[in-house]
């Protein structure tokens, strides 16, 4: 028989969401079923991809082997929440124009990834970044596009946050 | 008799002063992936539709005794649970291009007997994923099991059980072909290189599974299909021949794919599945595949080959023939029939000047998911068989193994090979002098000596020149039989331009949808060349296949040559009519008209010209400036058919043109093998691709490292293993292992442009290269690492398990 | 590939953790901590708990704290926290450079110690980490909490000592000397190593003075390879000894095969990376002296 249905509230992409779910209810079910955003992928189903990566509380899970209920008052981040409205996020511009995506679907996941990787580290070299997206599966690039555009994500951010920085003083 | 036909198209003059092709614009398509917008198939699942799951057999081969439905029909949220027996009822046999259908019938699931682990046995229709996927446990199967056959050679043997006991063998096909004069020149040569090679199976793998999102309306008896598969429109009456429904009442319509790499090439099973279901319990239903039934029930695995080959050579290195005697392991059903090695005869030989070539080949049935396509398509494995028996015969002969390629590169083109097709062009001395400076060649082979000898590290150049046949005629598929069932000659692409009122261009594409290759791009690019336009204001709309022109889809690195001539076409028609109206509009003949930065102006006078929106305001909206015969609009279509083929001769000693825009590579890994471990390890990667003309150079590069990277999967990592009671054993990504960022090397990447005399622009397709040359360059190079002890493997993937053995081997023969 | 329907408790005390698994005993029940091993598991419906305890609210089990010399981590301590805690850097590096091993970030970023060490993969690196550094597992039952040693721990794949009604609750590692290794060979970067190797060397006066290995990979658990620590006690740590430490360490062993490796390779990759594993923690002891 199905478990009960439980009711969780989680904040996604800033906005508090409010949902009743089976137990069993996979946080990726309920991100692009119930709530519609479809930008967060399901590639292998047993945690091993990355295509479902999205953000909890600013850190990259699989959200394919994570319950919904896991996520009760959490706040989670996916690849709708990057740009503002007309304006591509830094590491979507890159990835544009380093053309680090050929059939877009590990292209969320690696998104939400690189974001986590440059928040812990806004200087990676090429290497740092191989080793760390080495989390995530693309069957299209090898990889070599999406490590440059993250390397240069990461310098137009310093770059964005220096001039921030700059009229601030 | 062989009557040979060696009519060529005309050879054309390429313009070389091109704004858009040849330049590395951003995708046009990429904004909508990047914002997670993307609308592949699963995006498109709705609240009112069912799910369906599809219970799989857990055995190789079994004889269904009965089934039990009773529990999951009375499971929460089922609509309706089919068996195999009423799916046989409800639909027709699975296309099937194989050489016998009616011996060895596919079927959307088993009707009284399952033939690999991963069949499908029932389906359930529920309310969701979750609760179709709780029904199918219920379903109770009593199988008497059946003794499996696993191994191909085997299956070949007198008394193996049958795959299909119709058939009477599991023999699908067997055939020798001579072309050219083998046993003279075998007769003449010096040395006769011999070699035993294995190529196990792996497959695409893309992220994204194949999916399918069925509605038949009872009222009208239409049915529509949404799915990631592609290639329908000209094929479109045998999906509609299985679903028993005329073929005008259905539409299939193209989503963008999350990958293919060829595994979503005319895959029906899930459109039939769900259309079947749709039509059984009147509402719209999808189908998406779980990844345990894309690794185990997708029907498309990749090659999976024994070779037995003898490389004729002289002394100095000239080589003259080859004897090819391969097994492939099609599983237990064979729908492309023996394709996958026309593929491999469009480029046999290779870049060198070998005088006559023999193939035998025997497709062989097993209990085994079956071989569908993967990039290469079959001509990746002859690549990497003929760069290690040419490896082997260097070293055997004591020659450069660059030296010995070399000095047999074909030089004049275009240039028959002994199978009939046609090189149509190349540079192959260019490319590989190229590659010896991007790889740094004598510094790596002055490296290796010097670590072997001061710190016994095992390095290996895995220096390999090889073939990239692009753009595939139909041919290929029946020139196997002497009276084929359907000799189809035509596989088009279509495009429609429409200029609007004010100027703004919308290009249609038919069948042909997204799957990560970049159609759009394209299209834009060369829409924008042809109209001198920003290439982002190019709308591109996708139709579906009903109201489509004839297409195929991508496939056989074709698309962006097809869809080239396309727009080609397409764009002469509607210049035509704008070079009338403009005409019209300023009063003279067209013929002194000239077309200039974007519209048409008088030779000589500049300043009297008609831009092309100029002229598209007038078509539409001022019919009655112009004479009777021009109507109202700007709006034409091209159907552009291959544009070299001809027909094999009677007796198949030659099989015509067929695969005619070749392109060419020179792959250079350098690698370490950890012989303590087995581990292989880069320190180095070159490759240089000469595909005729760029279209978008990043975007061709961006191909080469994604299909190299398939290709170290292929050559080091990736393998569909079965055991012995044909139980899949890589049933999840923890054991069919993707490369991951960290397996792949950064390549180094040159690009040579020898245009095709025959093609727009002189392009020639590149999408599956990096995975025709990968797997071959890194088998040379791990014999490269391991001669030192006398170690040569000749089975793919060479994971660390098979290297250890080796070297255990060889130090306990020494 | 989804889950099957299960009951669900999110208790916020230890206590009430062990009433739910008492009171639901009949159900099979099971403990949810990162989900990392088990939801795939359910997803391929390979575990089907008729009942499962999340832990996530039980904040007891969350820290990591250095007490009378000995790191005691809460069993729901992610692993990414783990990884990047000063307090295990420094008192426990072995765990420290180990759990950095573990799979991938984000898997990390869910996955918990007491998670990883109570689902006693065999080819995990934190049961074998337990195993090298001695700790002690506290678990907390109807009957109270009780201390199980490291040793006693693991009995088999996937198979502990905790009761059904138990829960792990604390890793307690005492502190040790010494230079520390974990080394490991997996096929593709963060997937379950076929071999791993946890070491932990002091030496004394140019002696190895303790030394503790663990392996993963070779056996239905991680085991200690106890002749390869006795051939370095007392001995000098050069290369004959590490070369002998490594032949004794896989003397005996009888891996099964499986589809990555056969039982001879799965022993040259242990004898080869107990070699790494020796080399790189002696030097560290050295180093540290």
């Amino acid at each position: 028989m199905t478990g009960q249905k439980r009711h969780i509230t989680l904040t996604v992409n800033g906005r508090p969401v409010s949902a009743d779910v089976e137990p069993r209810r996979l946080l990726v079910d309920l991100l692009r079923e119930d709530l519609g955003l479809h930008g967060t992928h399901i590639g292998c189903e047993h945690g091993v991809c990355g295509t479902c990566t999205v953000l909890r509380d600013g850190a990259s899970i699989r959200s394919c082997i994570t319950f919904a209920v896991q996520a009760d008052g959490a706040e989670i981040s996916t690849v709708e929440g990057l740009a503002q409205g007309a304006t591509l996020h830094p590491l979507q511009e890159e990835f544009w124009e380093k053309q680090g995506l050929q059939c877009g679907y590990c292209t969320p996941g690696m998104l939400m990834r690189a974001c986590e990787i440059i928040e812990r580290n806004p200087d990676p070299t090429p290497e740092q970044v191989r080793e760390e997206i080495a989390s995530n599966l693309c069957r299209c690039t090898g990889y070599q596009f999406i490590t440059e555009a993250v390397v240069d994500a990461a310098k137009r951010m310093r770059a964005d946050s220096d001039s921030t920085t700059g009229a601030q003083t | 008799m062989t009557i040979v036909d060696r009519s060529a198209p005309p050879v054309r003059t390429h313009k070389d002063n091109r704004k858009w092709v040849g330049k590395s614009i951003r995708r046009v398509e990429d904004p909508k992936f990047l914002r997670g917008g993307g609308g592949y198939i699963a995006d498109l699942v709705t609240p009112d539709m069912l799910h369906v799951a599809v219970l799989r057999s857990p055995h190789a081969h079994a004889r269904i005794a009965a089934i039990d439905t009773v529990a999951a029909l009375s499971a929460p949220g089922v609509h309706a649970v089919i068996t195999g027996a009423r799916a046989a009822a409800l639909c027709d046999p699975l296309p099937d291009f194989g050489p016998d259908p009616a011996n060895h019938t596919w079927r959307c699931l088993a009707v009284d007997t399952v033939r690999y682990v991963g069949e499908g046995v029932a389906v359930v229709v529920a309310d969701d994923r979750y609760l179709a996927e709780d029904a199918a446990a219920l379903i109770e199967v009593e199988y008497e099991p059946l003794d499996p056959v696993v191994d191909p050679e085997r299956a070949l043997a007198e008394g193996a059980p049958l795959v299909h006991e119709p058939l009477g063998s599991n023999c699908a096909y067997d055939r020798t072909f001579d072309f050219g004069d083998v046993e003279t020149d075998f007769a003449e040569a010096d040395v006769v290189i011999r070699d035993r090679l294995r190529w196990h199976r792996s497959g695409g793998q893309p992220l994204e599974t194949v999916g399918a999102i069925a509605d038949f309306d009872h009222a009208t008896g239409e049915l529509t299909v949404h799915t990631n598969s592609l290639s329908f429109t000209s094929y479109l009456f045998m999906v509609a021949g299985t679903l028993k429904i005329p073929t005008n009442k259905l539409d299939i319509i193209p989503v963008p794919a999350g990958g293919s790499f060829g595994s979503k090439l005319f895959a029906t099973k899930p459109s039939v599945i769900a259309g079947m279901c749709s039509r059984e319990v009147g509402r719209p239903v999808v189908y998406l595949e779980d990844r345990v039934d894309n690794m185990s029930n997708c029907d498309h695995h990749g090659s999976d080959r024994v070779y037995e080959v003898e490389l004729a050579m002289m002394r100095d290195g000239t080589m003259r023939s080859l004897k090819i005697d391969t097994i492939d392991d099609y599983g237990a059903y064979i729908q492309f029939g023996v394709g996958h090695h026309g593929n491999a005869l469009a480029q046999v030989t290779g870049p060198y000047r070998i005088g006559s070539v023999r193939y035998r080949v025997r497709a062989v049935l097993t209990n085994k998911n079956q071989q569908g396509a993967y990039r290469g398509f079959g001509s990746e494995v002859n690549n990497w068989m003929l760069e290690q028996m040419v490896d082997k015969a260097a070293r055997e002969l004591g020659l450069d193994p660059v030296q010995v390629r070399r000095q047999n590169f074909v030089r004049t083109f275009p240039h028959f090979i002994p199978t009939g097709n046609v090189y149509d062009s190349g540079n192959y001395d260019a490319v590989l002098d190229q590659a010896l400076k991007l790889s740094d060649y004598d510094r790596w082979r002055a490296e290796q000596r010097r670590l072997l000898e001061e710190e016994g590290r095992y390095i290996g150049i895995g220096l390999i020149t090889a073939q990239e046949r692009s753009v595939f005629s139909a041919t290929e598929f029946w020139f196997w039989f002497d009276e084929p069932g359907a000799p189809v000659t035509s596989m088009p692409e279509s495009v429609t331009l429409k200029v609007d009122a004010t100027g703004g261009i919308t290009a249609t594409l038919y069948s042909c949808a997204f799957w990560g290759n970049s159609p759009e791009t394209m299209v834009a690019q060369m829409v924008a060349e042809e109209f001198d336009v920003d290439p982002y204001s190019v709308s591109i709309v996708y139709r579906g296949s009903r109201d489509g022109l004839p297409a195929t889809g991508p496939g056989g690195s074709r698309t962006t040559v097809m869809l080239a001539g396309a727009v080609e076409g397409a764009t002469a028609k509607i210049k035509a009519k704008a070079r009338q109206a403009a005409a019209h509009l300023l009063e003279i003949d067209p013929d002194d008209l000239e077309w200039v930065d974007g519209g048409y102006q008088v030779k000589g006078v500049p300043e009297r010209r008609k831009s092309l929106g100029d002229i598209a305001i007038a078509l539409h909206l001022f019919k009655h400036s112009f004479p009777e015969e021009i109507e109202s609009g700007l709006e034409d279509s091209k159907v552009f058919d291959h544009p070299y083929t001809t027909m094999p001769s009677a007796d198949r000693k030659d099989l015509g043109v067929f695969y005619p825009f070749m392109g060419h590579a020179c792959h250079v890994p350098v690698i370490e093998v950890d012989i303590e471990t087995g581990g292989v390890r880069f320190l180095s990667y070159a490759a240089v691709h000469d595909c005729g003309t760029l279209v978008n150079p990043r975007s061709l590069a961006g191909h080469i490292v994604g299909g190299t990277a398939q290709g170290i999967g292929t050559a080091l990592y990736e393998e569909f293993a079965y055991d012995d009671d044909g139980q899949l054993q890589a049933t999840s990504f923890l054991d069919y292992l993707i490369p991951s960022a960290m397996e792949v090397p950064e390549l180094k990447i040159g690009h040579a442009e020898t245009p095709s005399p025959y093609t727009p622009h002189g392009i020639k397709g590149g999408g599956e290269g990096g995975r025709m040359m990968a797997p071959a360059a890194l088998n040379v190079a791990v014999n490269d690492a391991l001669a030192p002890l006398g170690v040569r493997v000749t089975e793919l993937p060479m994971t660390p398990d098979r290297l250890l053995t080796a070297i255990r081997n060889a130090r306990e023969s020494r | 590939m989804k889950p099957p329907p299960f009951h669900y408790a999110a208790p916020s005390s230890v206590a009430e953790a062990v009433e739910l698994l008492v009171a639901h005993a009949a159900a099979e029940p099971r403990v949810l901590a990162g989900g990392q091993s088990l939801i795939p598991l359910m997803n391929f419906r390979l575990a089907q708990p008729g009942h499962l305890i999340d832990l996530r609210n039980v904040a007891e089990l969350d820290g990591i704290r250095v007490d009378g010399g000995v790191l005691v981590i809460g069993a729901m301590t992610r692993q990414s926290v783990v990884e990047r805690s000063p307090e295990v850097a420094l008192t426990a590096p072995l765990l420290a450079e180990a759990v950095g091993l573990v799979a991938h970030a984000p898997i990390r970023n869910s996955g918990t110690i007491g998670g990883s060490i109570a689902h006693a993969d065999p080819a995990a690196e934190l049961p074998a980490v337990a195993l090298a550094l001695d700790a002690e597992l506290v678990a907390t039952g109807p009957e109270g909490t009780r201390t199980i040693p490291a040793a006693e721990f693991l009995l088999g794949p996937f198979s502990t000592a905790l009761r059904p009604d138990e829960i792990l609750t604390e890793i307690r590692i005492p502190r040790r000397g010494g230079g520390h290794a974990f080394v490991e060979f997996a096929r593709t970067h963060g997937n379950f190593a076929l071999v791993g190797v946890a070491a932990q060397v002091e030496i004394e006066a140019g002696r190895v003075a303790r030394a503790a290995i663990a392996l993963t990979g070779v056996a239905p658990t991680a085991i200690r390879a106890t002749a390869a620590e006795n051939a370095l006690l007392g001995a000098a740590p050069g290369a004959e000894t590490i070369a002998a430490a490594a032949d004794a360490a896989v003397t005996g062993l009888t891996p099964a095969a499986d589809l990555h490796a056969s039982a001879a390779t799965r022993v040259a990759l242990a004898r080869s990376y107990v070699h790494r594993a020796l080399e790189r923690a002696i030097s560290r002891a050295q180093d540290r002296r």
